[in-house]
């Protein structure tokens, strides 16, 4: 019935956190490395291996369910919760209420009930903005001049009002720890275009990682080959990637031509065993990569314009504008998922809410909106797709009773998220919130549905990308009955 | 924050009123929107009646579920409520539709069906004639007496009114205890929820307290949980009075004669040996069911793996280690027959190998030495005790049957309580033991992830662990609807959790962490998961340590304490009158006594030292003075499962898996089907404790017991060779991998019931066997036979795992700290990002004893396939990628080791460069070079040296250049040597 499913037999073996260079690990196979390499490794497959019963995962391209709108994805991961009700979703009736206190049905969503304090209207002003006239926060001018090319869903709702379940929730579909992360299924279902670069990069914040660290981009139990690279803006890209002081030159040629030489020489006593095949190429390997890393990721390669586009010469934006480049530099290089993310918790604003919330959009804000231009710009918006989000928002209260250092709490029943790009038909608001902006009423989307939405839009049916696992057909989605959101969609 | 938290909000019913009238206006507006809004009638029944009424209507019912009319749907069937008014994700009727799981068969839903459904469950689910807000109060309060128990009074009231503790002497655990009542009268008066107090007061919204809410993770009573309190109370408060369902196993029904039939659920009986040609390659038993099966396609075993390869092979089986340099010369002067032998017995002897054996069974037990979960990841300050335990268990080869017992019920095997304190070491042991079922990833410590659906989460992962590891099943899927494969039905995983009930108690959690959160010394004491169970030796040895540190600190303290009073007076005299006249007692009670709960009292010092600068001074003092005394020994703790004493509450079935969701009660009890040739699951409760735990144990390890020694021999099998005999090692089900050898299996476990359990005499008996001792090379007609070696027609060459090799590279560069046990060592993160261990004085210690925290994993680890504990492994993966190609080139970690190697190999043999190559082969790789590999050696060595004169000559070294050169050259040749596959590899 369903014919261009993506499936595979999960091995009984307990995952490991890998980075990219796992390809390697299966893809002895791969007729692309061998001719990179101009040695011949297609060994004898084995008889188990000819019939299918053995899968091999690699990170070789492999064709999506459908034609699809986008390539590459990027995500910008705002891991903290941004306020929706400051940002995107004005609502101006929040005024009525205004140090009300809340009810005690509110009171089982809010994580620091002992702060709770009355509903808090946003100190910002919204106005319409560009063709669209959708409405747009006043601290997000640079965004503002991009509303045209958003979509924004104001209606999703999550069910977890704490950060780790909720990231893992957004990451995996389930509030538990050990799912793989929507990446890891992606590179899983289309393998990557570039064999010298990671299928899917992490661009993590120099200051520290986010919420859940590393299990953010956790292949759970798919092969960890569909792992996400963490690549550092700052220092060495890659862990390792060389080391503290390098040998002199001739001293490293002798060392890596003798231990090729014993590597060889083990090799050939030993026949029918091509993990040590795999070993001697990943020796070579390692160096080219080097070079592929090192050149996808220096800004320096770009005009001086498009770096102040960025905000890399304010220090203010630089951080966060280096690693949108960076994003741009890869996906131009076929890398088929980026995210980026942020420092800390920058949007979980509970006290304070001005001075933190304008911190991270002054961080944030100018890079994004260039990142949209320069890829309108270059054309690579039309097979780009880009999600903006975190895990939740936040509630209309003030947290706190002290309405002058009051921010707000989590709010998991009703927030905003954005995409753009490929596919995607810009200017548009999908769903509401209610009254008070608390919770999603109108064309409500789950998590579930986003992840279909944008699985969809790389051409893939979340129904039919599915791993076995334990016996257990799995799916990004689960059990959960998800819906493409086509409303949103060009 | 401690401040803003003493005075209560003031409570606006009005407000709260005017609140909730316009939130429900909100959702009618949304709601309005739609114009032609789905009713059942006009456009769910139909579709309901042409897909699922054949097998969803009034015959037989499939899964207790009709889906004819709202109020059947409302009802639900087997799998709880198939539809939530409002809420499409969670109704069944749409996941089940949407996912394509229903109806069976081909024929699924149109999209256009889908979102009609979608739609009308959005909208409240209405009846024609039916707005979305009249839905409303047609669909609430429809409340059972187990729903109004198990969701609202066990989650919300049980803590301070249940076991433990009962707050005003009252008492929610029982109807006659409810009406019994506490110090202000019966909790309600049956028939009249207006009358009752408990109605009143939660109304008033002064139960449950909102002071602890946030720190015990508990939450409000909601308004519709509040109604069918009222409702249940106003129906005259019935409690639920179902009791578990007795089962026979041998006859009930929900498993079938088939099922029990499979082979994994029969007692394995001993088989007769085959019969072979190659009798002299039968070294063991065991042998003779490999080389039949090899017979018959035309093979043999391989010959004999040369001495040497033997010898290196059997050194990491069983310790992780390689041999030195000088236990290998020691193997080789021994010419005598049986030499091999010899060197098994003396390994198995070793201490070496209770670490290497150890570190297997601490994956499948999913040991930590932190909490995981949370984003935090709370060092377990206590978890190695377990961890040592299992090293000394399995060195003194312990047998398995004991093994189990006491990591499954220790505490039930004494009365912990009543035995003299200090305990005796092995009465302290029992209770050490108890940490297998301790070992899980726990985030309940964090206050917002301390709720039930979490508690219950740490339970499913026990479960986990515990029947992937001691029954080879899989039993998880079963959490939340009976197993599609394999015959255990969802009340069988209720059951299982019933035994470990009345140690973790969802509704009566005991907190991971050591740190205070309750609201007194006292409640704190009950809520630990510590026990004051270390033998006398540690318990004499720490306080002797700790105890002039402690007085110490306690005096500076005592004179910090008065060093307030002042200040306190000051602000009682002259602050106090002029606050607002309502807080003033508050404030006095405050100031003047202190709080009785120390958390808060300190909260208020906190405040009071910002105001004053001398206490702000003295504070830093003490700070600064219990900093530099921080030597303070671990307390001797044990991080223990324990019975906590009375009735556990009831255990439900949870349809889905939900809390909020409870079925029909269930006792203690195992899987149904696992009856066959076994005595059933018998529950004889102990004087001092529940025995639900003991009965299990007791059960596992009959000796005819279908699974328990399968499933060890098997992983024991699988380190050997990389695979097991089922390849499954965690699933023994429908769903695993079948037996390559089944009569082969049974045999082995038969046997090591028969040997005592002996884990030891099941290592010598696999060590001495032909399988073993065969060559891993095999020519290309053996391996095209027997492509995936699954018939063992040569010894499987492997990689090391992550452990031995970073054992090995500290072992042949000599900084390998023997010494074992105790806490573990601390970590480092470096500026890359790098997990380093940290170094010690004689170097480092085995990656056994370096701190495993779940959220830094030691890097060189990692990058070697090290597991993520989540909860447990079985069967570490394998892979060969080019970081670790990165790892063992560039890391400082080798490049440093490779030093100290080359110091040490000039140390023995001097500076004679043949000599050198030659001491780095017999170290690393256990074997002298050939003379090509020693005329390579020096080659390189020569020009290595050449090469770092040349970069010296540009320095001005400390050490003499050609000194300095011909050192470095020799470390970098020992760097390529830890590089190469025959390092990483054994044949």
């Amino acid at each position: 019935m369903r014919a261009a499913q993506t499936r595979s037999e999960g091995e009984d073996r307990c995952s490991t956190r890998r980075d990219f260079f796992s390809r390697i690990g299966d893809g002895l196979h791969g007729a692309a490395l061998a001719s990179l390499l101009g040695q011949d490794l297609l060994l004898p497959r084995t008889a188990a291996a000819a019939t299918g019963e053995r899968r091999v995962h690699d990170l070789r391209p492999r064709q999506p369910h459908f034609e699809p709108r986008a390539t590459s994805v990027i995500q910008f991961f705002m891991n903290g919760g941004p306020s929706q009700i400051d940002l995107f979703d004005p609502k101006p009736a929040l005024a009525k209420y205004e140090g009300m206190p809340p009810g005690r049905d509110l009171a089982n969503d809010i994580e620091f009930i002992n702060e709770a304090g009355g509903f808090m209207p946003s100190p910002y002003r919204f106005a319409r903005r560009g063709q669209s006239g959708i409405e747009l926060s006043e601290i997000l001018p640079h965004l503002s001049g991009q509303v045209d090319d958003i979509a924004f869903i104001r209606s999703m709702f999550t069910t977890h009002f704490n950060h780790e379940p909720a990231i893992f929730i957004m990451q995996g579909g389930r509030q538990f720890s050990n799912r793989p992360a929507i990446g890891s299924w992606i590179v899983y279902g289309l393998g990557s275009e570039n064999q010298n670069l990671p299928a899917y990069v992490v661009l993590d914040d120099p200051k520290g990682l986010p919420v859940n660290h590393i299990q953010n981009w956790q292949a759970g139990w798919l092969p960890p080959v569909f792992q996400g690279t963490r690549v550092r803006s700052e220092g060495s890209p890659l862990l390792n990637l060389k080391p503290d002081e390098e040998y002199p030159a001739p001293v490293l040629d002798l060392a890596r031509s003798l231990l090729a030489r014993m590597d060889r020489r083990h090799r050939d006593a030993r026949m029918g065993q091509p993990e040590l095949a795999a070993r001697l190429m990943n020796y070579e390997l390692a160096a080219r990569m080097q070079l592929a890393a090192s050149d996808a990721l220096d800004v320096m390669q770009e005009s001086e314009e498009t770096r102040e586009m960025y905000g890399l010469n304010s220090e203010r934006t630089a951080s966060y504008g280096k690693r949108c480049l960076m994003a741009r530099r890869l996906v131009e290089r076929g890398v088929r998922l980026v995210q980026i993310y942020i420092e800390g918790q920058i949007w979980d604003n509970h006290s304070d809410l001005d001075t933190s919330l304008r911190y991270a959009c002054g961080k944030t804000d100018q890079p994004i909106a260039a990142l949209i231009r320069d890829l309108k710009r270059t054309g690579l918006i039309d097979q780009t797709l880009l999600v903006w989000g975190g895990e939740f928002g936040r509630l209309p209260l003030a947290q706190s009773r002290d309405a002058g250092v009051a921010g707000r709490d989590h709010g998991p029943t009703g927030f905003t998220v954005w995409l753009a790009g490929a596919g995607v038909k810009g200017g548009t608001v999908h769903g509401a919130t209610d009254e008070i902006g608390y919770k999603a009423v109108e064309n409500r989307v789950s998590v579930h549905d986003l992840h279909a939405t944008i699985l969809h839009q790389i051409g893939m049916n979340h129904r039919d990308l599915v791993y076995s696992h334990d016996g257990r057909d799995e799916r990004l989605t689960d059990e959960f009955p998800a819906r493409v959101v086509t409303e949103i969609l060009a | 924050m401690f401040a803003r938290s003493r005075f209560p909000a003031a409570c606006n019913a009005l407000l709260l009123c005017a609140f909730a009238a316009f939130l429900s206006v909100a959702g009618g507006q949304g709601a309005a929107q739609g114009a032609a809004e789905p009713r059942f009638e006009s456009h769910i029944a139909p579709i309901l009646q042409a897909n699922c009424v054949a097998c969803h209507g009034e015959q037989s019912p499939q899964a207790g579920l009709d889906v004819r009319t709202r109020e059947a749907l409302l009802d639900g069937g087997k799998s709880g409520p198939a539809l939530v008014p409002g809420a499409p994700v969670e109704s069944l009727l749409l996941q089940k539709t949407a996912s394509g799981a229903m109806p069976m068969g081909e024929a699924s839903l149109s999209p256009g069906e889908i979102d009609l459904i979608r739609r009308w469950i959005e909208h409240g689910a209405p009846l024609a004639g039916e707005t979305p807000s009249s839905v409303g109060s047609a669909v609430r309060g429809r409340a059972s007496p187990r729903e109004v128990l198990v969701t609202t009074i066990y989650v919300k009231c049980l803590l301070c009114h249940g076991r433990r503790r009962q707050e005003g002497g009252l008492d929610l655990r029982t109807r006659e205890s409810a009406l019994a009542g506490g110090a202000s009268g019966p909790a309600f008066v049956p028939g009249d929820p207006e009358a009752s107090l408990m109605i009143r007061r939660i109304a008033a919204e002064e139960m449950p307290p909102e002071r602890y809410q946030a720190r015990l993770s508990y939450r409000p009573v909601t308004s519709d949980e509040l109604d069918k309190l009222r409702q249940w109370i106003s129906e005259g408060a019935p409690w639920d009075d179902e009791l578990p369902e007795e089962i026979d196993p041998a006859t009930d029904p929900l498993v079938s004669d088939a099922d029990r039939d499979f082979w994994s659920f029969r007692p394995p009986r001993r088989p007769g040996l085959p019969l072979v040609n190659a009798r002299d390659r039968v070294r063991q038993p065991m042998d003779a069911f490999l080389l039949a099966r090899l017979e018959a396609k035309g093979l043999s075993f391989s010959a004999d793996a040369e001495r040497l390869t033997l010898m290196r092979r059997a050194f990491f089986d069983v310790t992780g280690l390689p041999p030195s340099a000088e236990e290998v010369e020691a193997f080789l002067a021994d010419r005598e027959e049986g030499s091999y032998e010899r060197l098994v017995d003396r390994l198995l002897e070793s201490p070496r190998y209770g670490e290497h054996w150890g570190r297997r069974w601490l994956d499948a037990a999913g040991y930590a030495d932190s909490e995981g979960q949370v984003d935090f990841d709370a060092v377990r300050p206590h978890a190695w005790r377990y961890r040592d335990w299992v090293i000394r268990a399995l060195n003194a080869d312990k047998p398995y049957d004991r093994f189990l017992v006491e990591q499954i019920a220790g505490d039930e095997l004494f009365n912990y309580q009543e035995a003299p304190h200090p305990l005796a070491p092995e009465e302290s042991d029992k209770l050490v033991a108890t940490g297998f079922l301790r070992m899980g990833p726990d985030g309940t410590y964090s206050v917002s992830q301390g709720f039930v659906a979490e508690r219950l989460t740490v339970v499913a992962d026990q479960l986990q662990i515990l029947t992937s590891t001691v029954m080879g099943l899989t039993v998880a899927c079963a959490r939340c609807h009976d197993h599609k494969y394999d015959p255990i039905p969802q009340r069988d995983y209720y059951r299982l959790s019933a035994v470990l009930r009345s140690a973790y108690d969802p509704y009566d959690w005991l907190s991971p962490n050591e740190a205070d959160i309750g609201p007194d010394a006292n409640w704190n004491e009950s809520n630990s998961r510590l026990l004051p169970g270390a033998p006398a030796r540690e318990v004499e040895e720490a306080s002797r340590h700790n105890l002039p540190i402690e007085t110490e600190i306690a005096e500076v303290a005592r004179r910090l304490e008065a060093l307030p009073g002042p200040l306190r007076k000051r602000l009682l005299d002259e602050k106090v009158p002029g606050v607002d006249i309502g807080a003033q007692a508050d404030l006095r009670g405050i100031l003047g006594e202190g709080l009785d709960h120390h958390a808060e009292e300190a909260g208020v010092q906190e405040e009071l030292a910002e105001n004053d600068p001398a206490y702000l001074r003295a504070v830093e003092l003490l700070e600064s003075f219990v900093e530099e005394h921080l030597s303070l020994k671990t307390k001797p703790l044990v991080r223990a499962l324990f019975d906590m004493g009375g009735d556990p509450t009831p255990v439900h079935v949870l349809y889905r898996g939900e809390h909020r969701n409870p079925g029909p009660p269930v006792g203690p009890g195992v899987p149904s089907v696992l009856s066959t040739g076994i005595r059933p699951y018998r529950l004889q409760p102990l004087e001092w404790s529940s025995g639900r735990r003991l009965a299990l144990a007791e059960w596992l390890v009959q000796p005819s017991h279908p699974l328990t020694a399968r499933v060890m021999v098997n992983r024991v099998w699988q380190h050997y060779f990389g695979n097991g005999i089922v390849p499954t090692a965690g699933n023994f089900g429908r769903t695993g991998a079948a037996p390559t050898h089944p009569e082969l299996l049974d045999w082995l476990a038969v046997e090591f019931v028969e040997q005592g359990w002996s884990l030891k005499a099941l290592h010598r008996l696999i060590l001495t066997s032909t399988a073993y001792r065969q060559s891993s090379q095999a020519d290309e007609s053996v391996r095209a036979l027997d492509v995936e070696n699954a018939l063992l027609s040569r010894f499987p060459m492997r990689r090391l795992d992550a452990d031995a090799i970073r054992d090995s590279v500290l072992k042949v560069a000599q900084r390998l700290d023997p010494e074992p046990f105790g806490p573990p060592d601390e970590i480092d993160v470096q500026p890359d990002g790098e997990v380093v261990a940290r170094d010690r004085t004689a170097g480092q210690r085995r990656s056994i004893y370096i701190q495993q925290r779940r959220s830094k994993p030691v890097t060189m680890l990692e990058a070697f396939d090290a597991p993520q504990l989540k909860p447990n492994c079985l069967k570490r993966s394998n892979s060969t990628v080019a970081s670790q190609a990165l790892q063992m080139m560039n890391s400082e970690v080798l490049r440093a080791n490779s030093r100290y190697m080359a110091g040490r190999v000039i140390d023995a043999v001097g500076d004679d460069p043949g000599d050198q190559v030659a001491r780095v082969y017999l170290a690393s790789l256990a074997r002298m070079p050939s003379d090509e590999e020693r005329a390579d050696g020096m080659f390189t060595l020569e020009e290595m040296t050449k090469a770092w004169e040349r970069r010296l000559e540009e320095q001005v070294p400390m050490e003499p250049k050609r000194t300095r050169a011909r050192w470095l050259a020799l470390a970098t040749l020992c760097h390529a040597v830890l590089n190469s596959a025959e390092f990483l590899y054994i044949d």
